[in-house]
């Protein structure tokens, strides 16, 4: 089979034409070809390997996606799978991570393990973890795997998840896990700006999210998500470093600035990149994935300094306390945290920023070291209230 | 109008079976199903209940909540009055006149029901959205902006266009059964077709409307996607918004129901002038348009086009973007088989569950008979979150062993969707004179052999028909199927589903493609039965019936009927 997964087609610009006629030709010529359009890929700064990695998701002229060195990357860094404890018998994971992101990631597993039954249930994040919730002891799932770290606080805060040994939480970045060791961050993304370059460039956007209100150029032309659960968690961290009266201004603020909302955040950086708005509030890899789909968009991002604006927020796992199989669960999630799962969020479609510090993020991408993140205890997020943040989005009028 | 509360109270003593007023093994049935179906709400009850009474009346009365009852209150009524004003007409031109190719228009026109309202939505954003294809397309012309299909206009827009052939159907059901000697006898009374029409054809068809309409207002209360996508606040939207806090959502979601019930109440206003209508109808006369039918097609055209043209074009746009393959690595037939699967499943159920709950309340009218018939309506309204997650709660403590399995998922589409299969059912029966099978007792067949032989063969139709209305909408559901499927077990929804929400539509247009060619196959099968008579509330078998039957000269009919016979 010939399959060409380009992960967020677009149906907007007038180059996919051209661009898939190339992607064709590519799937019959393979890797070298690859290389090629990386070559020519021109606009899309980095190296190969960022052109490599969108089309590697699950792309069949490379059955190697997971845990093999590809163009112009070297063996990822970290702890392999072979030399980690054996996966074996039956395990259920809830995962709010969709299957066009992960799925090859668990075919992986699933080959390396043949004696592993590995079953897991995609869905919404927060639609699982209400789930849980509401099968109380009764859950079959073992595993809860998400995008959203609060989701991971929420079921912590209510003791539905148990804690792991701490070899595996060792094994990721610190600060980015449960203090009580319930749930390990297992890839990040950090809150960006993404922007037009035809009409904007970089300096004409503040450093300061609070700033953002009052830049009028932005008027009826930025939009944001707000429904969208990292929006929550950003609109979240703005609560706890500023305060709430400061982040309701700050909201009304963005109401007055005219500002368009969507159903999701790359929804959100199309429109950037279409020029139907000027910026956005999303996370990084939206952006990565727009530019991936369409190298010759005018679209590029901006992280703010040191505030909600900056934030960096985790996909993680934990194991649910009624798992039968807890230390299998624990197992499976220190798998996650193996060099070729993590190369594979490093490069895979959502272009992540890997937990484990041998492995980087790819080129466009400002190392994790660069980032300016917010001087917050991640944990703190994780415990906070999103209903909080909900009723107050609600009461602006936001929601 | 006659206030129907009245007649329905009155055990109807002249059913033709006036030595039972309520069988016992029938009400217990009929009262089994209405129960089971209505079970999951006491999660709903349980939950609310859990809240402080204080918080709760302010939460219900904060402005923001008030704004989403008026939001969906003019939503669902401008949907029901615009699907009404569209597929009466509508059912009248392909029923009733020589508008060409009617057997064409009426597939064409029936045919947006196979579509997902949620898919549509998206479709049109793609379409008209800011940026769309359209625009995209009129940019050369110098058309710089279209009109926002955002908000209000774009989602009633959407769930009209994907519901109105709930009204089509029913109305051109009874139109095909009406008696064309009663509008003849009109028309000796001088009357001019026009008022031959509103004083004859209008009441014959209205119980049928009214069933119609009631589907599409139930449907357009709970739609989710929809609102979503088009960015229109309404209840589901922000139950989905508040889904952390399951009270929150518990408590908005009764408010759901009350308004289900209110909903419920005009219906059964209006139906009480139904007719339990004779046969006839079998003279085919179809009335000249004139000049008249050539902008009747056209009408027909537009339609069709924006109703399904424009969707189908948008996936095989995404279908051909995406790439020759798309998604097709990670698509299995497997996933066409178990939505067929658990559809049929479904359907089955819930045209036999149908059969007790309808029969009932079709011949014995009193408010047993009603409230059970009724209850089974509820289940429709409540959004799928809501369901799925009352099921989850029951499913996973108190039945852990069919948790996750099949027959809880299709337990909670019978749920959803039983008052389709029971309007249908329902429908069919009001067209059968009790008479016969009191004949057939007569001549010494129990209860249930007189059923069998004699009512069952006439109202089939009318049940297979609301079986296979079942099925599309079970083919089509999205949330109770991401809770209640067992893991593993993927469908062609849940497919377009998550391309949809990941941003892969290349990817969900293979799955969505091949969702609204099975269930067009299956509306085709629906329409064509009984060759071309079908969907049929009431629509089949009527040579069976005495030709002596007219509406209004038997002591059965209710006095109602009266209003509407000459």
């Amino acid at each position: 089979m010939t399959e060409d997964t380009t992960p967020p087609t677009d149906r907007r610009t007038d180059t996919t034409t051209s661009r898939l006629s190339r992607r064709r030709v590519l799937a019959t010529t393979g890797l070298a070809g690859a290389t090629a359009l990386a070559g020519c890929g021109g606009l899309f700064g980095g190296g190969d390997d960022n052109q490599e990695g969108d089309d590697g998701d699950d792309d069949e002229a490379d059955p190697d996606v997971v845990g093999y060195a590809r163009e112009g990357r070297g063996l990822p860094g970290g702890t392999p799978v072979s030399e980690m404890p054996e996966l074996s018998g039956q395990l259920t994971v809830y995962s709010g991570r969709g299957e066009f992101l992960i799925g090859t990631l668990m075919d992986f597993f699933r080959e390396e393990y043949p004696d592993f039954d590995l079953q897991i249930r995609y869905g919404g994040a927060a639609d699982l973890a209400n789930q849980i919730r509401t099968e109380g002891q009764a859950s079959p799932a073992d595993v809860f795997f998400t995008v959203n770290a609060g989701i991971l606080g929420l079921l912590a805060n209510d003791d539905r998840l148990q804690s792991m040994p701490d070899d595996v939480l060792g094994l990721g970045r610190e600060g980015y896990q449960d203090p009580d060791g319930t749930w390990i961050g297992t890839s990040g993304r950090v809150r960006t700006i993404p922007y037009n370059t035809d009409e904007l460039s970089e300096g004409d956007l503040p450093d300061d999210i609070m700033a953002l209100p009052e830049q009028d150029a932005l008027q009826n032309n930025i939009g944001w998500a707000p429904t969208y659960g990292s929006n929550q968690g950003f609109v979240t961290v703005m609560r706890l470093i500023e305060g709430e009266e400061a982040t309701r201004e700050w909201l009304r603020g963005m109401l007055d600035l005219g500002v368009q909302e969507y159903s999701d955040e790359f929804r959100v950086a199309q429109a950037v990149a279409d020029g139907e708005i000027l910026a956005g509030l999303t996370n990084h890899y939206y952006v990565v994935r727009v530019l991936d789909g369409r190298p010759d968009a005018p679209l590029d991002m901006t992280f703010t300094e040191n505030d909600a604006g900056s934030f960096f927020n985790v996909a993680g796992a934990g194991v649910v306390d009624s798992s039968d199989s807890p230390d299998m669960a624990a197992n499976f999630i220190r798998h996650l945290l193996s060099a070729e799962a993590q190369d594979y969020f490093a490069r895979s479609a959502t272009f992540e920023y890997p937990m484990i510090p041998e492995v980087d993020p790819i080129d466009r991408l400002p190392g994790f070291d660069e980032l300016n993140p917010p001087d917050l205890d991640f944990a703190e997020f994780a415990r906070a209230d999103i209903n909080e943040t909900i009723t107050l989005m609600e009461e602006e009028g936001v929601l | 109008m006659a206030i129907e509360a009245g007649t329905h109270a009155e055990p109807d003593a002249g059913d033709g079976s006036g030595d039972e007023k309520l069988p016992l093994g029938l009400t217990l049935l009929a009262g089994a199903v209405a129960a089971l179906v209505v079970l999951p709400l006491a999660w709903l009850v349980v939950t609310a209940a859990g809240i402080d009474p204080e918080s709760a009346l302010a939460t219900l009365l904060r402005p923001r909540t008030l704004q989403i009852v008026v939001n969906s209150v003019v939503m669902v009524t401008l949907v029901t009055v615009i699907s009404v004003v569209i597929a009466v007409p509508l059912a009248y031109l392909t029923t009733r006149t020589d508008l060409p190719f009617p057997r064409f228009w009426t597939v064409a026109v029936s045919m947006p029901l196979v579509i997902p309202s949620y898919i549509g939505a998206f479709a049109f954003v793609s379409a008209f959205g800011p940026n769309g294809e359209l625009q995209s397309l009129l940019a050369p012309v110098g058309v710089e902006s279209l009109p926002s299909v955002y908000g209000l206009e774009g989602t009633v827009l959407v769930i009209t266009l994907y519901t109105y052939p709930y009204v089509y159907l029913s109305a051109r059901a009874s139109l095909k059964t009406m008696d064309e000697r009663l509008i003849d006898a009109a028309r000796t009374l001088n009357h001019s077709p026009r008022e031959a029409f509103r004083r004859v054809v209008l009441p014959q068809v209205t119980p049928a409307v009214t069933a119609g309409s009631l589907l599409v207002a139930l449907y357009a209360l709970s739609d989710f996607g929809t609102p979503a996508i088009m960015r229109y606040d309404v209840f589901t939207r922000v139950i989905f918004v508040n889904r952390f806090e399951l009270d929150f959502a518990a408590l908005l979601s009764l408010q759901l129901v009350a308004a289900t019930l209110f909903i419920l109440a005009i219906e059964s206003r209006v139906r009480g002038r139904e007719v339990q209508s004779g046969g006839g109808g079998r003279r085919e006369v179809r009335h000249s348009l004139g000049w008249v039918k050539w902008l009747a097609t056209a009408a027909c055209g537009a339609l069709v086009t924006l109703a399904l043209v424009v969707p189908i074009g948008i996936l095989g746009l995404w279908l051909v973007r995406a790439g020759p393959t798309g998604d097709s690595g990670r698509f299995s037939i497997v996933y066409v088989l178990n939505s067929v699967g658990v559809s049929a499943a479904a359907a089955l159920v819930a045209a036999l569950a149908s059969i007790p709950v309808a029969y009932l309340a079709v011949r014995h009218r009193g408010r047993v008979a009603a409230v059970f018939e009724r209850a089974t309506y509820v289940g429709y309204a409540v959004p799928g979150v809501v369901i799925g997650l009352a099921l989850v709660f029951f499913g996973a403590r108190y039945t852990p062993a069919v948790y996750q399995t099949l027959p809880l998922l299709v337990f909670a589409y019978v749920v959803r969707f039983l008052p389709i299969a029971v309007g249908s059912t329902r429908a069919s029966l009001l067209g059968v004179d009790p008479d016969l099978q009191a004949a057939a007792r007569v001549l010494g067949r129990s209860a249930t052999g007189a059923f069998r032989s004699v009512t069952l063969p006439l109202v089939a139709p009318g049940i297979l028909a609301g079986a296979a209305l079942v099925f599309l909408t079970t083919m089509k559901e999205l949330p109770a199927t991401l809770m209640l499927r067992p893991t593993g077990f993927e469908t062609l929804v849940i497919r377009v589903w998550r391309a949809e929400s990941a941003g892969y539509v290349g990817a969900a247009a293979v799955p969505a493609l091949i969702l609204v060619l099975v269930s067009a196959l299956s509306m085709v099968v629906l329409l064509s039965q009984e060759g071309g008579d079908a969907v049929s509330p009431g629509a089949g078998e009527t040579g069976a019936r005495s030709d002596s039957q007219q509406t209004g000269d038997t002591a059965d009919t209710p006095p109602q009927s009266g209003e509407s016979g000459p």
